[in-house]
C-alpha cells in the first residue's frame, strides 16, 4: 500500500520534546512531602552462614524510621522464572545464609541519607564464612561447595546445578559419521553489564490501602504483579506509576530486592520511602548479563553443509537461579533458528555460584552463542576452502521452512540478508586481501560475517497486551497502554498506528501509558514484542473507534459502511464526496443517538492465538512465536599489529525487520547495537576477584564513548507489509542485532590478523599474544600434517 | 553523594589558604576543582572535616618570564591551558597533556595542581569499602594488601595517573610550593615520593602555587602518547612524554629526557633510555634500543587489569613511535 500516512515513515519520537528540554519525569524526579531515605545492609562475603543479626543499635538511633530484616517480610520467594518445575527461590532479603557479596541482608529507613548509612553501619551481623566457589566448571564438580543442592530432576552427577536445557533430534552420531569434517571447538564470553545511565530507583508511598510506586522498570505489569505477592498484597492494592525510564537493556526487568525494601519500609513508616541504588551497588551486587562456556561439535559435509551438531553450554548464574535457567534454553534458539541442523544434540546447565545473580541482557544469550557458532563456522569453512558466505548460504533457512519447535519461520529474510550483505560490503573481494598480500605500515585491515535470528514476542507473564482508545468529542484520540516507553520508542509507534488507523495527525493522539491502574495489562519492553503485540492491540482498539465512527455515520448519512472511508478526522462517502461528517460531528451523533456512547475502542493481541503457554524451558518443547526476525552483519576492523590494539571501522547491517513501523527508530535500534557490541568486543569487561567486583564504576568499566562510534550502515529486506484493518507482522529488531556483529567483529580480527579468538573481549593483550604465538609457531619447523578434508 | 558532614572555607588569596592549612593540620584538604577529591570523598577514602576552597582565588594569565621560560598559575583550569595561545607557543606538551585528561567536563574544573596533586589508584582502592574489601588495606591505615598479598605494609603499589606530569617531567619543569613559611621552587620530579602510600612530597600545609617550564634548547621536539582502551574520558595504561633535542648538525642526538607515567607510583624517567640517545644518531634502531631500555627499566607495575607484560610491550612500541615523532618535530624545529 502506498497510501500510508503515519506508519512506515519516520515521525519524530512523542517523548523527544520533554527528554531534550529536561521535562520528562524520571523516578528520582518524583517529589513526594516526609520522603524517607532508605539504604540497604549488603553481604560482604561471597558465602557465609548469618549467625545472628542485631538491628537493635541501628533502631535506636536518632532519625532511623524503620529497620527490616528477612524477619519481617512474609518470606514469600519471588524468581525470575516462576514454573512447576521452577519455582521461585530468592527471597527478598536473605535467610539464613548469604551466597553473593551484596546480597540484601537488611534495609533502613532514615530522615536523610547520612543517617540511613550511620543505620546501616550499627547493624550488627555476625557471618560464618563457608567455602566459595566462583567458576562454574569447579562448582559442578561433586564436593564442590554447595550454593543450593542440585535441582532435584537433574540426574547427572553434579553439584550445584539449577536448571538444565536438553533436547536432541536425528541422529547425532550417526551425523557425525556421515559427516566429511568434524571439528570441536570451546568458546567463552565474559561478564558484561547492560551500561543503563539512569541507576535503579524506587520511591513506595504507602497511603490508603494502596500502595504507589514509582520504579525504575521495563514493565509496570509484571513489577505489580511480583511485588504484591511479596508483599502479600491484592494486585488491585498496588500501583506502579509511569515514569520515564533512562536505559534498561535487560537490568530492570524482575523484582529487585530494594524494590521491595522501600516498599514494606513505606508500610512500616507510613511515608514515602525512596531507594535509589548507587552505581558502585550496581555494579558489584545487581545483575549483569551471563557468561557462558560453550563447547561446539559440528559436522559438516565437503560442500559445508551442516549435518550434525552438538553443543554443551555452561552458564554461571550466580547465587540464585535468576536468568539463568532462560539464557541456557535461549542459547538452543539461537542456534536453530537461522541454520538447518539435521540432527542434533543440545545441553545447557546452568549453575550456580557465589557471584550476584544475572539478568537478561539485550540478546540474551544470542551474541554468545551466535559468536560461538559463526566462529566455528568460519574455521570450518576455511578447513573446506570455502568462503564464508557460500558456507552460511548453504545452510540457511529459506522462508516457509518449520523449525524444531513447530514455529515457522514464514517470510525469512536470511538468504538475501547473507546476499545483500555480501554485495553491498564487497565481502568476496576484501576477506583475506591483508594476510595475502600485507600492507606498509602496521595496520592490518579484516572483514567479517556473522548472522544471527531473534523471535519477537514469546509468551510470557502477562502474555497479552490491551489496549483502549477513547475518542474526544473533537475528534481527538486518547490512548491508554501498559507499554513502557524505555526508549525504543513504542510512545511514538503506537501513535503512529492509532493515527493511521484512525486517519488523524500525530499531535491529535495523546498517549496515556504504564500505569497498572489506568491503562490496560501490557506484555512489557523486554520480550522484543511490544510493536508487534502492542501494536496490533492499538492497531485493533483504533480500528475498533475507526468501526464505530463509520457506523454511525453510515446511519446519519444514508450510505453504506462499505462506501465510506477515513481522512483528515472525517468520515465521507467514496462515491459522493459531498457526502461527509466530521468526527465532531460523528461524535456528537453517537452520544445523541446512541445512549451516550462517546466512542472508545479496545483492542487486544497475544503472540500466537492457539498456544496454551509458553515453551518448556527444560526440553524446549512447545512453540514460541510466528515472528522471527534475521539477519547478516559485516564487521571491518582494523588491528595494530604491534601493539594488538582493534577498533571496528565500519558496520553493515542487513536485516529482516517485518514492517519498519518507524525506520528512523529502526535504524536508532541498530546504531545502538553496534555502539553496544563494539564495547562487548574491545572495551568492557566487570572485572572480579573471588566475588568480588574490582572495577564498579563508569571510569574502570569502559563503555564506548562517541568518539568510538563505527560507521554503521544498514539496509532492509523487507518482507513484510502494512495494511489498514488488518493484523501486520513486524518482527523483533531491538537486541538480536548485538550478535552477528560481534561474531563478525571476531571473524574480522582473525581475517586482520589470523588470530582466532575464542574468548571475548578482544583486548590488545589478546590479540597481541596471538599474533606473538603465530610468529613464533612459523619460526617451528613444520610437522608433517595429514591433508584434507 | 558525600555521606559525611565537612565545613568549606573560601579564603581570598593563596597565602590565606596556606595559613587555613597551616592552622586545621590534618583536618583540611585543599579544594581546586574537585575531579579527583570528590569521588574519593563520595567512597570515603578521605574524610576530611574542612574543605578549603581555592575557588575565590582567580589564577594568573600564563606568563613569559624574562628568561624565557614559561610560568603557569597552577590553579589554572586544564581546559585554559588547552586553550590557552602562550602555552602552546611556548610548551605546546603542556596543552596537550591537559588535552588528554578526562572529558570536557572534568577539564573545565580540574586544575594543573589539582591535576598534579591527585591520588594515586588502584581498583581495589579506589571505591566504597561498605562490603567490598570492607578491611582497610595499607594505603588506608590497614593491614593488608589486596591485589599483592606479599606486599608489606610499607609498599603499595597504586599508580600515579596524572597525564600532565610525565609531560612536565619530560619539559624539566618546576614547580613553585608555597606554605606559610614563603615560597620554594623544585623540579617536578621532586613533587613525588615514589610511594603508593602517599605520593605526593607535599607537606599537608603547602600547595602548588605555579608551573614553570624552561624555554626549550634549540632544535628540540617534543611528542606525548597516552595509551587508553577507548581513546578518552579514562586514565591511561601508560602515559609516555619526550623531549629530543638535536645537536649543532642537526643529526645527533644531543640529549633526550623521556618520562612515562600511569605505570608506576610516580612518573618515571627513563634515564637509561636517555642515555642510548644522547650523543648517538637516533636512526630508527637506535630509537627502537631506547624504546626497549625505557619498558625494561621503567618496570610497569600491573594495574588497572593490565599485565606487566602487556604493559612493556606497549610502552616498547609507543616510546618508540612517540621517538620518532620528537625526533620529526626536533628536525623542524627552529635552531
Amino acid at each position: 500500500m502506498s497510501d500510508l500516512n503515519y506508519v512506515g515513515k519516520s515521525w519524530r519520537r512523542k517523548d523527544g520534546p520533554d527528554k531534550v528540554t529536561g521535562k520528562a519525569v524520571y523516578a528520582q524526579d518524583v517529589k513526594l512531602p516526609g520522603t524517607l531515605a532508605g539504604r540497604i545492609l549488603r553481604s560482604p562475603h561471597p558465602h557465609a552462614r548469618i549467625a545472628r543479626i542485631d538491628t537493635s543499635r541501628a533502631r535506636a538511633l536518632p532519625g532511623v524510621k524503620a529497620v527490616i530484616t528477612v524477619d519481617d517480610t512474609k518470606g514469600i520467594r519471588h524468581g525470575f522464572v516462576e514454573t512447576p518445575r521452577y519455582p521461585a527461590d530468592q527471597e527478598v532479603l536473605a535467610r539464613g545464609k548469604v551466597v553473593y557479596v551484596g546480597e540484601e541482608v537488611a534495609a533502613v529507613a532514615a530522615v536523610d541519607q547520612i543517617t540511613a548509612l550511620k543505620a546501616v553501619e550499627l547493624i550488627e551481623v555476625e557471618y560464618e564464612e563457608l567455602p566459595a566457589v566462583f567458576d562454574p566448571v569447579e562448582a559442578m564438580k561433586p564436593g564442590a561447595p554447595e550454593v543450593h543442592p542440585s535441582h532435584p530432576k537433574v540426574t547427572d552427577p553434579y553439584a550445584n546445578v539449577g536448571g538444565k536445557s536438553e533436547t536432541e533430534w536425528g541422529d547425532v552420531e550417526r551425523g557425525f559419521a556421515e559427516s566429511d569434517y568434524v571439528r570441536e571447538d570451546r568458546f567463552e564470553s565474559h561478564l558484561r553489564t547492560h551500561g543503563y545511565l539512569e541507576p535503579h530507583v524506587t520511591l513506595a508511598h504507602w497511603e490508603g490501602g494502596k500502595m504507589n510506586v514509582w520504579t525504575s522498570s521495563m514493565g509496570a505489569f509484571v513489577k505489580r504483579a511480583k511485588l504484591a505477592r511479596t508483599l502479600d498484597l491484592p494486585y488491585s492494592a498496588v500501583r506502579i506509576h509511569k515514569t520515564y525510564v533512562g536505559g534498561t537493556f535487560g537490568g530492570k526487568i524482575d523484582l529487585y530486592s530494594h524494590e521491595y525494601c522501600a516498599a514494606r519500609l513505606s508500610m512500616i513508616t507510613g511515608r514515602p520511602v525512596r531507594i535509589v541504588a548507587t552505581r558502585e551497588e550496581i555494579f558489584s551486587a545487581y545483575r549483569h548479563g551471563q557468561p557462558l562456556a560453550m563447547e561446539i561439535k559440528t559436522g559438516v559435509k565437503k560442500d559445508g553443509t551442516i549435518v550434525a551438531q552438538q553443543i554443551r553450554v555452561i552458564n554461571n548464574s550466580g547465587g540464585f537461579r535468576g536468568s539463568g535457567v532462560v539464557v541456557i534454553f535461549l542459547a538452543w534458539g539461537f542456534t536453530m533458528i537461522p541454520y538447518r541442523i539435521p540432527n542434533l544434540r543440545y545441553e545447557g546447565f546452568s549453575v550456580y555460584t557465589n557471584y550476584p545473580v544475572r539478568a537478561p541482557q539485550r540478546g540474551h544469550g544470542a551474541p554468545q552463542i551466535r559468536f560461538a557458532i559463526e566462529s566455528q563456522l568460519d574455521r570450518i569453512a576455511e578447513e573446506l576452502g570455502i568462503d564464508p558466505i557460500t558456507i552460511r548460504l548453504r545452510n540457511a533457512r529459506l522462508p516457509g521452512e518449520a523449525l524444531p519447535n513447530g514455529d515457522n519461520v514464514h517470510n525469512a529474510g536470511l538468504a538475501d540478508c547473507i546476499k545483500v550483505a555480501a554485495e553491498k560490503s564487497g565481502f568476496l573481494e576484501k576477506h583475506g586481501r591483508d594476510r595475502r598480500s600485507p600492507p606498509q605500515g602496521t595496520i592490518r585491515r579484516g572483514i567479517g560475517i556473522g548472522v544471527s535470528a531473534y523471535m519477537g514476542g514469546t509468551l510470557i507473564y502477562p502474555n497479552g497486551s490491551a489496549v483502549i482508545v477513547k475518542m474526544n468529542d473533537d475528534g481527538s484520540a486518547v490512548v491508554l497502554t501498559g507499554a513502557i516507553d524505555i526508549g525504543q520508542g513504542s510512545e511514538t509507534v503506537i501513535s503512529q498506528i492509532v493515527a493511521e488507523e484512525l486517519a488523524i495527525g500525530m499531535d491529535d493522539v495523546k498517549i496515556v501509558s504504564s500505569d497498572t491502574d489506568t491503562t490496560p495489562q501490557d506484555i512489557g519492553a523486554w520480550i522484543s514484542g511490544m510493536t508487534y503485540v502492542t501494536g496490533n492491540a492499538a492497531r485493533q482498539a483504533a480500528g475498533n473507534a475507526r468501526d464505530k465512527l463509520v457506523a454511525v455515520a453510515s446511519e446519519r448519512l444514508g450510505v453504506p459502511v462499505g462506501d465510506l472511508a477515513v481522512k483528515d478526522k472525517v468520515v465521507y462517502s467514496t462515491r459522493d464526496p459531498s457526502a461527509r461528517m466530521t468526527y465532531r460531528e460523528v461524535i456528537a451523533a453517537s452520544v445523541a443517538t446512541r445512549r451516550g456512547d462517546t466512542v472508545i475502542g479496545e483492542g487486544y493481541w497475544r503472540t500466537m492465538r492457539d498456544e496454551p503457554n509458553h515453551p518448556s524451558l527444560a526440553t524446549t518443547k512447545g512453540r514460541w512465536t510466528e515472528n522471527y526476525a534475521f539477519s547478516a552483519q559485516v564487521a571491518e576492523v582494523e588491528v595494530d599489529i604491534e601493539t594488538g590494539e582493534a577498533r571496528l571501522v565500519k558496520a553493515l547491517t542487513v536485516h529482516d525487520c517485518g514492517f519498519p513501523v518507524n525506520p528512523a527508530l529502526v535504524k536508532g535500534q541498530i546504531d545502538g547495537q553496534i555502539s553496544m557490541a563494539l564495547g562487548h568486543a574491545f572495551m568492557e569487561e566487570v572485572m572480579t576477584k573471588d566475588g568480588y567486583t574490582l572495577n564498579p564504576n563508569w571510569l574502570d568499566y569502559r563503555m564506548p564513548t562517541i568518539h568510538n562510534m563505527a560507521v554503521s550502515e544498514d539496509a532492509d529486506v523487507i518482507t513484510e507489509q502494512y495494511r489498514v484493518g488488518q493484523p501486520y507482522r513486524t518482527k523483533e529488531v531491538g537486541e538480536g542485532l548485538v550478535s552477528g556483529i560481534l561474531a563478525a567483529m571476531a571473524n574480522a580480527v582473525y581475517d586482520a590478523t589470523g588470530v582466532r579468538l575464542n574468548s571475548t573481549p578482544f583486548t590488545a593483550e589478546r590479540i597481541l599474544y596471538g599474533l606473538k604465538a603465530l610468529e613464533f609457531k612459523a619460526k617451528q619447523p613444520k610437522p608433517k600434517e595429514k591433508v584434507g578434508a | 553523594m558525600i555521606l559525611f558532614d565537612f565545613e568549606l572555607e573560601r579564603p581570598d588569596t593563596a597565602a590565606d589558604a596556606v595559613a587555613l592549612l597551616g592552622r586545621l593540620r590534618g583536618d583540611a584538604r585543599l579544594l581546586a576543582g574537585g575531579t579527583d577529591l570528590m569521588p574519593n570523598m563520595r567512597a570515603e577514602l578521605v574524610k576530611p572535616g574542612v574543605l578549603v576552597s581555592l575557588g575565590a582565588i582567580a589564577p594568573e594569565a600564563p606568563a613569559t618570564l624574562p628568561d624565557g621560560s614559561l610560568r603557569v598559575d597552577a590553579f589554572s583550569r586544564l581546559a585554559d591551558l588547552e586553550r590557552s595561545g602562550v602555552v602552546h607557543a611556548r610548551a605546546p606538551m603542556l596543552a596537550e597533556s591537559a588535552r588528554a585528561v578526562g572529558g570536557n567536563q572534568v577539564r573545565e574544573m580540574g586544575t594543573l595542581g589539582g591535576n598534579l596533586c591527585q591520588e594515586s589508584r588502584c581498583l581495589y582502592f579506589n571505591q566504597r569499602h561498605d562490603y567490598q574489601f570492607a578491611a582497610r588495606c595499607y594505603k588506608l591505615g590497614g593491614e593488608r594488601c589486596y591485589p599483592f598479598p606479599t606486599n608489606k605494609r610499607d609498599t603499595c603499589w597504586s599508580v600515579y595517573m596524572s597525564d600532565v606530569a610525565p609531560a612536565l617531567v619530560a619539559l624539566g619543569a618546576d614547580v613553585e610550593i608555597l606554605s606559610e613559611a614563603g615560597g620554594r621552587r623544585i623540579p617536578v620530579e621532586e613533587l613525588f615520593t615514589g610511594s603508593g602510600l602517599a605520593p605526593l612530597a607535599l607537606d599537608g600545609a603547602e600547595l602548588i602555587r605555579a608551573a614553570i617550564v624552561p624555554a626549550p634548547a634549540p632544535r628540540t621536539g617534543w611528542a606525548f602518547h597516552k595509551s587508553t582502551v577507548r581513546g578518552g574520558l579514562e586514565f591511561g595504561m601508560a602515559v609516555i612524554a619526550v623531549t629530543l633535542a638535536l645537536a649543532d648538525d642537526g643529526k645527533t642526538c644531543a640529549g633526550a629526557r623521556i618520562a612515562v607515567g600511569a605505570v608506576r607510583e610516580r612518573p618515571v624517567r627513563a634515564s637509561a633510555a636517555e642515555r642510548v640517545l644522547a650523543g648517538a644518531v637516533p636512526e630508527d634502531a637506535r630509537l627502537a634500543e631506547a624504546a626497549a631500555a625505557a619498558a625494561k627499566e621503567v618496570n610497569p607495575l600491573p594495574h588497572h587489569g593490565f599485565t606487566k607484560r602487556y604493559l612493556m610491550d606497549n610502552i616498547r612500541v609507543h616510546l618508540r613511535r612517540t621517538l620518532a615523532r620528537a625526533l620529526e618535530r626536533a628536525r623542524g624545529a627552529r635552531g
